[in-house]
């Protein structure tokens, strides 16, 4: 019987390793435990006689309330992606056909600006522009315009205000590359047909860009449904997001399963929009990839 | 090979091991010379408590103790002691408000008195430092009542009900319930002042209910802030967040209402799993020592615990120092409160939603 030679280990396959490890580590494992957390009565490590229970899931559906912050909180990423989208997509169309290199790279700076400034400082930062007292209610009853402050924010106004001004950069860095990308012959050869720039931009730019969309969009929406200091502090903590109650939950509650439970709500939301979103964005471009 | 380099053979591999043996050895000298120091692990403020603690009390303690003291002051406190080890707890003194010791009790974590005989302090402290509202001891305490404006014309605010004022709506600061132990205590001062008593839970959301518009904060530093900037007319806040800019021409006052303070306590209590019991014990009487106390009252505007204390009259004046001053606090039922908390918290959340 010929001897059987050893299965032998592709020395480039090693080279994964580290990061396969680390995503195992600090993403796999936290998130079981998570998930293994959410259905047991207590923390195994320091207590005694923990069991699973169920009581963590069916405090969510018994109490309208926390569905009422899901929504609330999809409904803020929802409007935090669309808005990113409809500021970013023109201005990644023009930084990735501009000719000038220049002006590519002054686009690129003013991008990346806001980019240099934490998220905290940003927030207040719009805090002083929107608040009761801030600068655009001082300039309007200084005008005579309006007799009481407009409630900019402490609503969710305000919080989709902050979110996109945090979020657009990063629509726009991952349009910028998929537009860059698209042969511009195509869109002259479009026109060349007879179609309106409008029409060539509508039936060609349009769809091609759709993985840079579908990008951008998923990423905005994943910070935006799982941010924390904007909400605070522009909702006042009068609006409500998961990431919010979950912090709550483990800072003042004390309740780490409850707090587990509703971040597993969360990542399985976030997981079904974007295989829902996935395969709608695969339907409309025609994509069989994407569905 | 030279005569010189048989009497002194250094090679390039000998010097760098020598020079990294002798910079770990530069490194670790410190922690090696404190190695028999044992080390107490507590909880503290930043601000100026945090600011006082690190340049003066907590050396005096390390030094008269010959020990270590390493304080956390990154909140929040009790989830890091939820999730350490019973028999090796991050915290030896927990130092938090009642309600959180009340929680750290109820699950296990600190130990619900001090012995007396341990803490010979304690025997100096006001009554209320050690009542059954009390987990541990009680080492400051300050009054909550109303922080408000003095230059917006509101006119005389003398009682509690004034806060519902129509004339504060949209310039009224109140805190996020769930996750404030001033709001938390303020839901239970809203039972009595229109109910049965503190445990009235209907009559408290009612009462809620009628305070929007209403700016909510998080943290008695951002309501000081809150009123400073003129965002808020009125607030609820202890007396130390007011006191604390006597002096600095700020337009802002602390009334105390005509029904009764609400008591805010600093509270220190020592955890079951804590290795060094003895040096716990000698931390919490050395921090109700009077000139201690005296110290710290008067960098932070706390009421001190220790009767014996003689605060400056500029603070004796306004603080908590006399039987009779200190008859005024109103204690709450923390345990009772906890009970409840997950209630309250999913009612007043949607009260307060905009």
């Amino acid at each position: 019987m010929p001897a059987t030679s050893a299965p032998r280990v592709n020395s480039l396959a090693l080279l994964i390793l580290p990061s396969a490890l680390l995503f195992a580590l600090f993403f796999f494992l936290p998130i079981g435990l998570m998930a293994v957390m959410s259905v047991l009565t207590g923390n195994p490590v320091v207590m005694p006689n923990v069991g699973f229970t169920t009581k963590h899931y069916a405090r969510m559906g018994n109490d309208s309330y926390y569905l009422e912050v899901i929504w609330t909180t999809i409904r803020i990423g929802l409007w935090t992606t669309l808005a990113a989208l409809v500021i970013g997509y023109p201005l990644a169309h023009w930084m990735a056909r501009i000719r000038s290199r220049t002006g590519h790279a002054l686009l690129l700076m003013a991008v990346l600006a806001p980019m240099l400034t934490g998220i905290v400082v940003r927030t207040f930062a719009w805090m002083t522009l929107l608040s009761d007292k801030g600068v655009i209610n001082q300039i309007l009853t200084s005008f005579g315009l309006i007799t009481k402050p407009l409630q900019l924010m402490y609503n969710e106004t305000g919080i989709i205000i902050g979110l996109v001004h945090i979020y657009v950069p990063f629509m726009v860095l991952t349009l910028t590359g998929v537009i860059g990308r698209i042969d511009e012959r195509l869109e002259q050869a479009a026109e060349n047909l007879g179609a309106s720039p409008w029409r060539a931009f509508m039936e060609v730019t349009l769809p091609l860009s759709l993985p840079g969309i579908l990008a951008g969009s998923l990423l905005v929406f994943a910070l935006a449904i799982s941010a924390y200091v904007t909400p605070i502090l522009l909702g006042g903590f009068q609006i409500m997001t998961l990431p919010i109650l979950i912090y709550q939950q483990i800072s003042a509650n004390f309740n780490v399963g409850f707090a587990a439970a509703l971040g597993m709500v969360l990542l399985a939301i976030s997981l079904i929009l974007v295989i829902a979103y996935n395969h709608m964005l695969g339907l409309v471009s025609g994509q069989r990839g994407l569905q | 090979m030279t005569a010189s380099s048989h009497r002194f053979p250094l090679s390039r591999r000998r010097l760098l091991t020598g020079a990294a043996s002798l910079g770990a050895g530069i490194l670790a000298a410190p922690y090696v010379a404190r190695a028999d120091e044992p080390v107490l692990n507590i909880t503290g403020w930043g601000g100026k408590w945090g600011d006082v603690m690190k340049a003066e009390i907590g050396p005096a303690f390390e030094s008269e103790f010959k020990c270590k003291l390493k304080t956390d002051t990154a909140l929040p406190f009790l989830p890091k002691l939820q999730a350490s080890s019973r028999s090796a707890p991050v915290y030896d003194v927990l130092h938090t408000n009642s309600n959180e010791q009340w929680a750290a009790v109820e699950m296990g974590l600190v130990e619900p008195k001090i012995d007396p005989k341990l803490v010979p302090n304690i025997a100096d402290v006001y009554p209320y430092a050690v009542s059954d509202k009390i987990v541990g001891v009680c080492i400051f305490t300050s009054a909550i009542g109303l922080g408000m404006r003095t230059d917006k014309g509101y006119g005389s605010v003398t009682s509690w009900k004034d806060y519902w004022d129509a004339k504060f709506n949209g310039a009224r600061g109140g805190y996020v319930i769930p996750a404030n132990s001033l709001g938390q205590a303020f839901v239970m001062m809203c039972g009595t002042l229109y109910g049965k008593g503190q445990t009235d839970l209907d009559a408290a959301y009612a009462a809620l209910e009628k305070l929007k518009p209403i700016k909510l904060v998080d943290f008695t530093g951002a309501m000081e802030k809150l009123i400073l900037s003129g965002e808020a007319g009125i607030g609820i806040l202890h007396d130390s967040g007011i006191y604390r800019y006597d002096g600095q021409n700020q337009p802002v006052d602390f009334v105390t209402p005509s029904e009764g303070v609400l008591s805010l306590e600093q509270v220190l209590s020592i955890t079951p799993g804590s290795k060094v019991k003895e040096l716990a014990n000698a931390y919490i009487n050395y921090m109700l020592r009077p000139n201690v106390q005296k110290r710290l009252a008067e960098t932070v505007w706390y009421s001190p615990a220790n009767k014996q204390v003689k605060l400056d009259a500029r603070y004796d004046a306004k603080l908590l120092t006399t039987p009779e001053k200190v008859g005024k606090l109103i204690q709450v039922d923390w345990k009772w409160y906890n009970a409840q908390k997950d209630e309250i918290d999913s009612r007043v959340n949607r009260i307060f939603r905009a």
